[in-house]
């Protein structure tokens, strides 16, 4: 093709991309010197052109510090722990409610399961401890009640665990199906009618026609999920956890929280978020190129 | 037909775009405009000089202004506007910074040079040495000879040192008014039901929290808390202060992840232990940080001793009040029983520095004198007792030099005074002459019901207190470990106290080896130095 | 077994655990609702569940007499429409191209912006370009800024991808243009996942406050969210206020703060169930088959 003949075709495809790619060279890559003071002593006052160069200085000091390593641990686990449990949620829930016929029954049970989203997390701390803690809580009031021990819901490694992952699942199960369940409007109606024909039974129409046609929805989210296997949002661990499971719940964020905010230590708090971008560009697109060769679909 | 019904949606969506953009820029277009007006206040007087110069001032926006004033534009902010901007032509423009985000925003806006207020301050002295210490701040020193002279007057030698750094004054610190923090309590009617005495040593409250517990006065069972706990200072400091030797007769370090390189902080984790570990304690206190559960048990009295801020309880429809009505017959005492065995068995506890917050300006400020006249007139006549009070014979009567709050005044009237405490940043409290008609005036703005109970709460935080050494420079290991430290303290407290008797002493060791890895160590050096350069009395 | 009897066996299993994980979601949201019509004494002795007891509507009538909420809701509603519409204009802008497999320069722009995913300048540098750009202080800094979301963007694109490449080859061979194609067989097609975008950007933007913490500082300009934040979080004891001793104001009452979180709540809440006429089954098979 001509360079004229192909300009002529794709001008229009051009120009629509002409604001977008304006939007993320202004708002996304303007501000991206800001990545240099991981490389300098930064000083407010001086700012990040004025401050003075100190190499991988910070580097050096953060990956020497043991609290990088707990909470780089604590991240990964949590991260992995969420993989397996909160990520397939949604997509069991989206099926569940696409196989219920009642359609005003679908649309309330919809609207409800996604509130908690809107919750917000210190309220959702508050609400936890009222539910799960050792002596007040209500959970180990009716468990005592019933002649149980209380289980230490918030105080004890693996029960804690299962308290975060539960109120994670609680979270965003709801809100992630909605996803699933736009994908979701494209299968065929009529494999189905043809399955019935065959005799299929429900679940195997699951299996064969329900979770193929949103396969590419699941392994798109897969890739985009796996990205973020080292960041980890403030909020969850920050309220779900406590003190006494401290050595569990401290996780990259907040320990950038603490040096970074609350000790000014900008340098520092750069590198650690330096260090997590590069993991987390190796991990989307290791994983999209796997993905690719292995399943044809891929993010890019 | 699909394709139909979706060109309608698109129809509709770019009607829908248009009116919104539309409807956006309106908004921001009216809102510029009512900003303006604001800042101005009064236009008139702009005629008069052509110097007229805008003074910016950060202001602690905590989401309570009542309609319809705002929080850069109220009561407060107009009698400002008049009383000293129009005066000396200057136009005092607020800016609000969110209370729970305030360094954040405050380093930001340090970053950007141009936005930063004239006049900002924070609470915490780390901030204020970084910002010192990386050459962000103003000397005013001279500026306070020449402009501040009734300011210096007012905040006094002694606390203006708190804002010193080299023997320069790159902030002037807050004055405040009351430096008594904590008092504790006990059931009285449990004392009674049991025929206790009140006791009056640590020894004397263990006998009597251990026969709060066998004897259970309040028949709550599984429910009943013979001494309320919480993660929270006002619960474990009180505690932990009446084990430890002060670095130096009634003064100590002042931060309070200092309290593990203390002698006797180990004995006070001991004792934790063993209330814990025999049930004496609140099982839960490791959750409770925000003292929700603490309230909610002494409110329903399942609790029957404890210790609290000092005025904590005594708000209108407060735990106090709740208490009464929850629990008919029960009756509160205010106590002193910490003893403290290595300082005389007297009862040693914290108190607050002689300072308020740290007000600093920027060095990139070209309103520092402007900033310093602001700060002084504040301190002259009664303008700080206007802003805490409001309008004499509206809000409040003078009587005996006390300005004595009126009741039943309209919900107007009342709304004027939302931000006084945080408009009047040069005092921490009703300064109004001694710390005794200070309290006296602060006791007044409490419900009469519970004044007496606050009055004898007062003297209580006000005995045998310790308070923190000044040195004058930063000591490096606060700026640079002090969040760490203050939540791995947090963490021996509970860990320790949570232990089996038999493994208190290995996790103790353990968490101290912990403690002092993470800066710990740097920490007490620094400390143990700076203390040993500090001028001889 | 006969086929029916496991059919019915199947939708009440089902149903059973659908409605169980609503009541499950749903419980805190009643508790909420119950705190903010309780008497303060109530809540603060820890005796309020599901059921508001003492009750009073005090906290409504405080939230819906305050000016400042209403004007932060108005403002807020279509600070949510305006940002709402751009993105989606911006990121179907960006998306249709990018499904093209021959546009020159895909990969590149499709690099450039996962990178963004990850890296980012920080608090500092954003804050200064916005204030570069003279956003401070008004409604652009909380609209530009997040005009694209990568993530929504790449899965625009996926969803693109999955239709049928035969039906826009069609309308390609008659001749219709790039425009024409995007706008009468793409977008069309695509109407569940434009709804659900639509609605992420939404609720992102009614649920963000960040933003407006660093960029705002007049308090006709705050969102809803933001004056949420400063009853939750501001008036919280911490830390924080420690030092504040004698100056401490006198807490938010917790039905307060649970009626203002309704308040901002029940809003947004009720986008979703308006939006799920977009997520008509069969779409895509009409279309194929017209």
């Amino acid at each position: 093709m001509s360079k004229a003949s192909y300009l002529r075709r794709y001008w229009q495809l051009y120009a629509l991309l002409a604001l977008p790619i304006a939007y993320f060279v202004i708002f996304r890559y303007g501000p991206m010197y800001g990545v240099q003071i991981a490389f300098k002593d930064f000083n407010l006052f001086q700012g990040i052109g004025g401050s003075a160069w100190i190499g991988f200085d910070a580097f050096r000091e953060v990956f020497g510090m043991r609290e990088f390593y707990t909470t780089l641990r604590n991240t990964f686990m949590l991260n992995f722990l969420d993989l397996i449990v909160s990520f397939p949620a949604p997509i069991i829930l989206a099926i569940m409610l696409y196989e219920i016929r009642s359609v005003w029954f679908k649309k309330i049970s919809q609207t409800l399961l996604y509130i908690p989203h809107f919750i917000s997390w210190v309220i959702i701390g508050g609400i936890v401890y009222q539910l799960f803690g050792n002596q007040s809580g209500m959970v180990n009031e009716v468990l005592v009640g019933l002649g149980l021990d209380p289980v230490p819901f918030l105080t004890e490694k693996n029960p804690w665990l299962i308290t975060y992952l539960f109120t994670g699942v609680w979270q965003s199960a709801g809100w992630g199906t909605i996803l699933y369940l736009a994908a979701l409007t494209g299968v065929n109606r009529e494999l189905f009618e043809a399955a019935e024909v065959d005799g299929a039974t429900r679940l195997k129409k699951i299996r064969y026609i329900t979770l193929p046609s949103i396969k590419p929805t699941i392994i798109t989210l897969l890739i985009l999920n796996l990205g973020k296997m080292v960041s980890i949002g403030f909020d969850r661990p920050y309220v779900i956890g406590n003190t006494t499971v401290r050595e569990y719940s401290d996780v990259l964020s907040t320990f950038v929280y603490r040096i970074g905010l609350e000790s000014g230590q900008y340098t520092q708090a750069t590198v650690i978020g330096l260090f997590q971008a590069v993991v987390g560009l190796v991990f989307i697109l290791g994983s999209n190129y796997i993905s690719k060769k292995t399943t044809g679909d891929g993010i890019i | 037909m699909t394709v139909n019904t979706n060109q309608g949606f698109w129809k509709k969506a770019t009607g829908i775009t248009l009116t919104a953009v539309m409807g956006v820029s309106l908004l921001a277009g009216c809102s510029s405009d009512s900003k303006e007006n604001a800042a101005n206040g009064g236009k008139a007087t702009e005629g008069s000089s052509a110097k007229r110069v805008t003074l910016k001032v950060e202001v602690f926006d905590r989401g309570n202004s009542p309609a319809p004033q705002t929080i850069t534009n109220n009561f407060l902010s107009k009698l400002v506007q008049k009383n000293f901007g129009d005066p000396n032509n200057i136009d005092v423009q607020y800016v609000p910074i969110q209370r729970s985000e305030e360094v954040t925003k405050l380093n930001v806006l340090m970053a950007s040079d141009s936005d930063v207020p004239d006049i900002v301050f924070t609470y915490d002295s780390s901030v204020f040495y970084r910002y010192a210490g990386q050459g962000g701040l103003t000397d005013v020193g001279k500026l306070l000879d020449e402009y501040g002279p009734n300011l210096k007057k007012f905040i006094g030698d002694e606390t203006l040192a708190f804002g010193q750094l080299d023997g320069k004054q790159f902030s002037i610190p807050g004055k405040r008014a009351i430096t008594g923090r904590y008092s504790s309590y006990i059931r009285q009617d449990w004392l009674d039901k049991l025929s206790l005495p009140v006791p009056k040593t640590t020894d004397e409250l263990y006998t009597t929290l251990k026969a709060f517990k066998e004897k259970d006065p309040g028949k709550l069972g599984s429910k009943n808390i013979p001494m309320g706990m919480a993660l929270a200072p006002a619960q474990f400091e009180t505690l932990i202060y009446s084990f430890i030797k002060p670095i130096s007769g009634d003064l100590t370090y002042s931060q309070r992840y200092e309290l593990p390189l203390h002698e006797g902080f180990k004995d006070a984790m001991q004792f934790m232990n063993k209330l814990y570990n025999e049930g004496l304690i609140s099982k839960d206190f490791g959750l409770d940080k925000d003292k929700t559960q603490l309230a909610k048990d002494i409110q329903n009295g399942n609790t029957g001793y404890w210790s609290e801020d000092v005025d904590a309880q005594f708000y209108k429809d407060g735990t106090m009040d709740n208490l009464y009505k929850n629990v008919p017959g029960s009756k509160v005492t205010p106590v002193d029983v910490y003893t403290n065995a290595k300082v005389d068995n007297k009862y040693i506890k914290s108190r607050y520095a002689s300072n308020g917050m740290y007000i600093m300006i920027p060095k990139s400020s070209k309103r520092a004198v402007e900033a310093i006249k602001y700060l002084d007139w504040m301190s002259t006549g009664n303008n700080l007792i206007d802003i805490y009070n409001g309008v004499e014979g509206e809000n409040y009567d003078m009587v005996d030099g006390i300005p004595v709050v009126k009741e039943n005044v309209s919900q107007e009237f009342a709304d004027r005074l939302f931000n006084g405490g945080d408009m009047a940043i040069i005092s921490n409290g009703k300064n109004l002459g001694d710390q005794a008609t200070n309290e006296k005036a602060w006791v007044m703005g409490f419900p009469k019901n519970n004044q007496e109970m606050l009055k004898q709460s007062i003297a209580i935080a006000n005995t045998d207190t310790v308070g923190p050494i000044v040195f004058g420079k930063p000591i490096e290991g606060e700026a640079q470990y002090g969040t760490t430290l203050t939540d791995k303290l947090d963490v021996i407290i509970v860990k320790t106290t949570m232990a089996k008797p038999d493994q208190f002493e290995a996790v103790y060791e353990q968490e101290m080896k912990d403690f002092m890895s993470l800066g710990g160590t740097k920490l007490k050096e620094e400390l143990e130095q700076a203390v040993k350069e500090l001028p001889a009395k | 077994m006969s086929e029916r009897t496991s059919n019915r066996i199947f939708d009440i299993v089902n149903i059973t655990l659908v409605t169980l994980f609503v009541l499950f979601c749903l419980a805190p949201f009643l508790h909420i609702i119950a705190v903010s019509l309780s008497s303060n004494r109530a809540i603060t002795s820890g005796e309020v569940t599901l059921f508001p007891i003492e009750v009073n509507w005090d906290a409504y009538i405080q939230v819906f007499s305050n000016d400042s909420m209403i004007h932060s809701l108005i403002f807020t509603i279509i600070l949510t429409v305006a940002t709402t519409v751009l993105c989606m204009l911006f990121t179907v802008a960006a998306a249709y191209p990018l499904t093209k497999k021959n546009l020159k320069g895909r990969k590149v722009f499709m690099y450039l912006i996962v990178v963004t995913m990850f890296f980012s300048g920080g608090i500092i540098p954003e804050y200064l370009l916005i204030r570069d750009l003279k956003m401070i202080d008004s409604v652009w800094a909380l609209i530009l800024p997040g005009l694209v979301s990568p993530f929504n963007l790449i899965i625009l694109i996926s969803f693109f991808n999955n239709i049928p490449p035969s039906l826009e080859e069609s309308a390609e061979i008659d001749g219709s243009s790039h425009f024409h194609t995007l706008m009468r067989i793409v977008l069309p097609l695509s109407m569940p996942v434009m709804a659900t975008l639509a609605l992420f950007y939404a609720v992102g933007r009614w649920n963000g406050f960040q933003d407006s913490l660093m960029y705002i500082n007049s308090p006709e300009l705050y969102p809803l969210q933001l004056k949420l934040f400063q009853m939750v979080q501001n008036n919280m004891v911490s830390e924080l206020t420690q030092l504040e001793g004698s100056n401490r104001t006198a807490l938010t009452p917790e039905s307060l703060k649970a009626a203002t979180v309704i308040f901002a709540t029940v809003p947004i809440l009720v986008v979703y169930p308006w939006l799920q006429k977009y997520f008509v089954s069969g779409v895509m098979l009409g279309a194929v088959k017209g």
